[in-house]
């Protein structure tokens, strides 16, 4: 069985601030890190081979300095690495991003089951594991928190809706994504780091896509655009309440109501 | 005389709000229960009967004075989260706070110290270090407890290993006495040679010498970067063993523990933390600090070579931030873990040669499992400090955990002398091991450390009862 | 293809793209400004750009926005019931369904008794509701639920979608807006729309240290999830006007190769590091019976009780109910603190909370200090009354 797992290199802090005069973000630090979910997905995937056997293979959409975290995912154990790397494809939204990402998986092949990261911690938007399934035409069940069973054929996942928990059968190839909880994610392993000093890591580019209909990627291809970022509003601290104790307390609960935590 | 001491009265408790204020002073019932106790009830439950929250070192003088004048008993307390029953108020009388005395003084870059207040908190004092590029290494892991505290029972932690304990970074120490004066031990210098080193007699001495004021401490320049390891081994024998070989490399490790899966395994059960390795019947855990990346890579790079040479099935690096937190939390929640699984706990903290941690864990278990007792050993293996957990399963009676444990600790504390180890590495005497000191250290030892105490406290006034007895008749 | 274009003849090589640059992308070379690997496109140099010599290279689409009108909702059923974030899309579309005269459709799909929730909607003022009711909708299966209202849109071509960011929500809009080829913005918190029929969607990211104004010019429809509990429910009309329109499920959109195998209530067991809204009892709270009536407030805000640590060193509770350093770290979004002073070990775990309320008599505790909201006065008063608020509230929906 062959399982892919999508990965992405985020700014490793999130603490962005913003010029209040010109809107400006300030300079982001170039470090970066895996999305930490993406390695929950991971290490479901590299258990899943444990349990029915196949390989591993990591994929990821960014610059060719991704080679870091891909290095570091075959020091956890994935079989091979793929990093989809070309100027066309920069400045891609989720239709973009995923529709170039399940062309990669087209022209890795024979994938049977992909497995996402629930969402990243840059962009939040949780939906390029949903879109990728729609551009294959393959299921998908999102916010898995349990593989509950997997055999050669089919995958059987529990997913978390809220209030309902549904488990679900689902034939190979199929897409899931993955919550975080549901396993820890393994460490890197010396051993294996020694064992994957030669394995490359491979690129492709738009050359290797088998659309070659440029419109579908990068910022042309992305019908979102942002049109402006800023600072969220400054939340109201230390707010004291007059009156007597039943004022105060009819105040505090039309603020509770008024900002729909209660 | 001593004692008995004197039972406070209405003019007693008038002349101590005179001293202070009557919105910082409580009597009798008026006392939360809390103070009443440490983080081990199990070592003495005594309600003071007079607790005041202190301002200045001019209060605790005066507040000693008069103590001194009456033969009132006093004891000192800090956050309260000692684990050896020393800050209560064994023979009632005055437990006196300094958690008001709560001052950060600015770091003094030119000295690279920090000068604090005993109320301030570990979690602050490191705080403040690290908001100037410094850093504060003594870490017990409870970082919640006073600098005061930690200073008075000379605090270790894990990091022991690569920077030392408190008393290492102690600069020096303001102090009230018993008798109400206050004192200067040592100043701020690199080295002393005037005189006996009273600061260093003060460190460690839980509080039956004088009342800590302010103390300074010395600072390092912070790490940049740092890298856990877990190296999976078949045996603790084996992991023990690896701890020597980890010493013998050229780069100073932070800290080395260990855990065994049993240990990990109740962890994860019961809490539902989940450790990031999964093979191995015990793990060495090795953390690196460094200032330079490549500096960090090579002290990595020949610790797991070393590891894999010794039997280690693998070496698994944690090398950043989530990751090291996985492995930290299952160790850090050892503790909670052990109570969650167990009816009862009572721990032997001794500290062996590091030569020895392997012969000790090996005779330790056999101890308490001759005695019906489940026992866990885990801890600060890089400094010989092992703490030995002892559970009490469901089956067993009162009297029957309260015999079999006297008797483990009993044969394990002569262990450790045997091996050439100390009776306590870190929780301290306090009112629990009162009578195990006695025997560990032997009469003339006993004579010695009874003449220094009177040396300070002729008295016998500042928390007595703890650590050594002095005969009440 | 370089994607940002630098006019050579315009740039006066001020440096003001290369610093303003949030991601270091941008530097000077012997021919100029170049752009580097690490560009996201997020067009800040284009905007800080005083000569103007900076600009996407970018097609121009070719839309008919005109042929795509109204606004659509989708309908989440919990359990039977309507998800009231059904209520709060209906409530913000109308809203801006006034400003450029469109309609406000819905679209509800699931298993028996969906036909009857999708008349209740027509209360709050909808024009029509396609109802889609078949037993293979009964649990949720993303492909079923995405061919059921992908007939729906393109039946009607609305303008936009709206879907609520549930976890429903956010596994079936990603699925939708792929397959019509168009723009979604996910969790959204503001909307709005413009004249030309363009929404303003405002979103958080980076963890909500930053929001985004997005918008989708170029192609219809403009799908967009919206986070639950930020906009206000619509209020019901007087004279409903609106119809239901029941439609068949047909037989290729009930084909699905997922097998739900089983569909449990999720029990309440939450960790208190999972709970949105928590009450905390301090040492203020005095015995059993004053920490019932926190438990009774918790409780009819649907929350848990917590507390602070010397409450659990006298019994009230164990360890995993402890806020603070030696407990649990919290982030809900409500976090009412009873009698509690706040010492660090416990604020320096519960900060990151989105509401933080503090009820204590001492003006002087430092509870206050973290606190949103503060009430100076007698717990005793103030919980039980907050409580029987809190419960009319509820009596009322």
């Amino acid at each position: 069985m062959k399982i892919l797992v999508c990965m992405k290199q985020v700014p490793a802090g999130t603490k962005v601030d913003i010029d209040p005069e010109t809107g400006a973000m300030k300079r982001l630090s170039g470090e970066t890190r895996t999305n930490p979910y993406d390695l929950f997905a991971l290490e479901a995937a590299l258990q899943l081979r444990e349990k029915v056997g196949g390989s591993v293979t990591v994929l990821t959409m960014g610059p060719p300095q991704a080679e870091e975290m891909m290095r570091d995912a075959y020091t956890m154990g994935a079989d091979d690495a793929v990093i989809l790397s070309d100027r066309k494809f920069a400045g891609a939204d989720v239709l973009a991003t995923s529709y170039a990402l399940s062309q990669g998986i087209t022209a890795i092949g024979d994938i049977d089951l992909i497995i996402c990261g629930k969402q990243t911690t840059d962009g939040d938007t949780a939906q390029v594991g949903p879109a990728i399934a729609e551009h294959l035409g393959i299921p998908h069940a999102a916010w898995v928190s349990e593989i509950v069973d997997a055999d050669s054929e089919s995958i059987q996942v529990k997913q978390d809706l809220v209030s309902v928990s549904q488990t679900s059968k689902i034939p190979y190839p199929c897409l899931i994504t993955v919550d975080k909880d549901m396993c820890v994610p393994r460490l890197p392993s010396y051993l294996l780091q020694k064992q994957s000093k030669d394995r490359p890591v491979k690129i492709m580019t738009f050359e290797d896509m088998a659309d070659q209909n440029l419109s579908k990627y990068g910022l042309v291809g992305s019908p979102t655009a942002v049109e402006k970022m800023f600072a969220p509003p400054e939340v109201e601290k230390q707010v004291y309440f007059d009156g007597d104790a039943k004022e105060k307390t009819k105040q505090l609960f039309d603020v509770l109501v008024n900002k729909k935590v209660i | 005389m001593p004692y008995p001491y004197k039972k406070m009265t209405q003019e007693d408790f008038d002349k101590i709000i005179e001293i202070t204020d009557n919105e910082r002073v409580w009597v009798g019932d008026e006392i939360a229960k809390e103070y009443y106790k440490d983080e081990m009830p199990e070592y003495g439950v005594f309600p003071p009967e007079l607790y005041v929250e202190v301002l200045n070192k001019e209060e605790v003088s005066e507040i000693m004075k008069y103590a001194y004048e009456q033969n009132i008993p006093v004891v000192c307390r800090g956050a309260g989260t000692g684990l050896a029953g020393g800050a209560t108020c064994k023979y009632g009388g005055i437990m006196l706070s300094v958690m008001r005395m709560n001052k950060i003084f600015p770091v003094d870059h030119k000295n690279q110290t920090i000068t604090a207040q005993p109320g301030a908190l570990l979690i602050d004092i490191q705080a403040a270090a690290k908001e100037e590029g410094l850093f504060y290494p003594p870490d017990p892991g409870e970082k919640t407890a006073s600098i005061g505290g930690n200073v008075i029972t000379n605090a270790g932690g894990m990091k022991a290993v690569r920077y030392g304990l408190t008393r290492d970074f102690v600069r020096c120490i303001e102090a009230v006495m018993p008798d109400g004066s206050i004192m200067n031990f040592s100043s701020n210098v690199v080295k002393n040679t005037t005189g006996f080193d009273v600061k260093d007699l003060v460190i460690g001495s839980e509080g039956i010498l004088c009342i800590l004021t302010e103390v300074t401490l010395k600072l390092l320049p912070a790490p940049t970067c740092s890298s856990t390891l877990v190296m999976p081994f078949r045996s603790l024998e084996e992991c023990a063993d690896m701890v020597p070989k980890v010493l013998d490399l050229p780069f100073v490790p932070t800290a080395i523990e260990f855990l065994e899966r049993e240990l990990i395994d109740i962890v994860e059960r019961s809490l539902h933390k989940l450790f990031p390795v999964k093979h191995g019947e015990a793990v060495l855990i090795v953390m690196y600090d460094a200032s330079s990346k490549e500096e960090l890579d090579r002290a990595v790079e020949a610790a797991a070579e070393a590891a894999l040479e010794n039997g280690a099935l693998d070496c698994n690096i944690a090398g950043t931030p989530e990751r090291a937190a996985s492995v930290w939390e299952v160790r850090g929640a050892i503790l909670e873990g052990m109570k969650a699984d167990s009816v009862a706990q009572e721990e032997c903290d001794v500290v062996v040669p590091r030569s020895e941690i392997a012969e000790y864990v090996k005779q330790a278990k056999k101890i308490a499992s001759a005695h019906g007792i489940r026992v866990e050993p885990c801890g600060h293996c890089g400094d010989g400090n092992i703490h030995t957990e002892m559970l009490r399963g469901p089956e067993m009676s009162d009297e029957e955990w309260k015999k079999a444990t006297h008797e483990s600790l009993t044969e394990l504390y002569a262990l450790s002398k045997k091996l050439g180890g100390q009776l306590s590495g870190e929780h301290g005497i306090g009112n629990g091991r009162l009578d195990f000191l006695e025997e560990f250290a032997g009469p003339r030892m006993i004579e010695l450390y009874k003449s220094i105490k009177r040396a300070f406290d002729d008295k016998l006034i500042l928390n007595p009862g703890k650590m050594i007895k002095i005969d009440e008749n | 293809m370089e994607l940002i274009k630098f006019d050579a003849k315009r740039c006066s090589l001020c440096g003001k793209c290369v610093e303003k640059c949030p991601f270091g992308a941008l530097s000077f070379e012997d021919n100029g400004i170049v752009v580097g690997d690490t560009c996201r496109m997020c067009g800040m140099c284009v905007r800080q750009c005083p000569e103007k010599a900076i600009s996407f290279e970018q097609k121009a689409g070719s839309f008919d926005k005109d042929k795509w009108k109204d606004f659509l909702i989708f309908v989440e059923q919990e359990r039977g019931d309507i998800h009231p974030v059904a209520f709060e899309l209906i409530g913000e579309a109308r809203k801006m369904a006034s400003k450029v005269n469109f309609k406000v459709k819905c679209v509800i799909a699931g298993g028996a008794g969906t036909i009857e929730n999708a008349h209740k909607l027509l209360d709050y003022g909808v024009d029509q509701v396609f109802a889609y009711e078949d037993e293979s909708l009964e649990g949720f299966r993303a492909d079923c639920y995405t061919d059921v209202v992908a007939e729906c849109i393109a039946a009607q071509k609305p303008s936009s979608v709206l879907i609520g960011a549930t976890a429903l929500g956010r596994s079936l809009a990603p699925r939708l807006a792929t397959r019509f080829h168009t723009g979604l913005t996910a969790d959204c918190t503001t909307l709005d729309i413009k004249s030309n029929t363009d929404m303003v969607q405002i979103r958080p990211a980076f963890g909500g240290n930053i929001m985004a104004q997005i918008s989708i010019t170029k192609s219809r429809p403009q799908f967009a999830t919206v986070r639950y509990r930020v906009m206000d429910a619509a209020q019901k009309v007087d004279n409903a006007k609106g119809e239901v329109v029941v439609c068949p499920v047909k037989e290729e959109m009930k084909q699905s190769p997922i097998e739900i195998l089983k569909s449990e209530v999720i029990e309440k067991t939450k960790n208190i590091e999972d709970e949105d809204v928590l009450v905390v009892a301090g040492r203020g709270v005095r015995n059993e019976k004053d920490v019932e009536m926190c438990e009774e407030l918790a409780k009819a805000l649907g929350g848990q009780l917590a507390f602070t640590r010397p409450m659990i060193e006298n019994g009230f509770g164990d360890v995993a109910h402890q806020v603070g350093l030696s407990g649990r770290t919290v982030r809900p979004k409500l976090i009412i603190t009873c009698g509690v002073s706040g010492a660090i070990q416990f604020t320096s775990c519960m900060t990151g909370s989105e509401c933080i309320v503090a009820i204590n008599n001492d003006p002087e505790a430092q509870i206050f200090n973290v606190a949103h909201y503060c009430i100076v006065d007698d717990l005793y008063k103030v919980v039980p009354y907050l409580t029987e608020l809190v419960k009319e509230q509820k009596g009322d929906e």
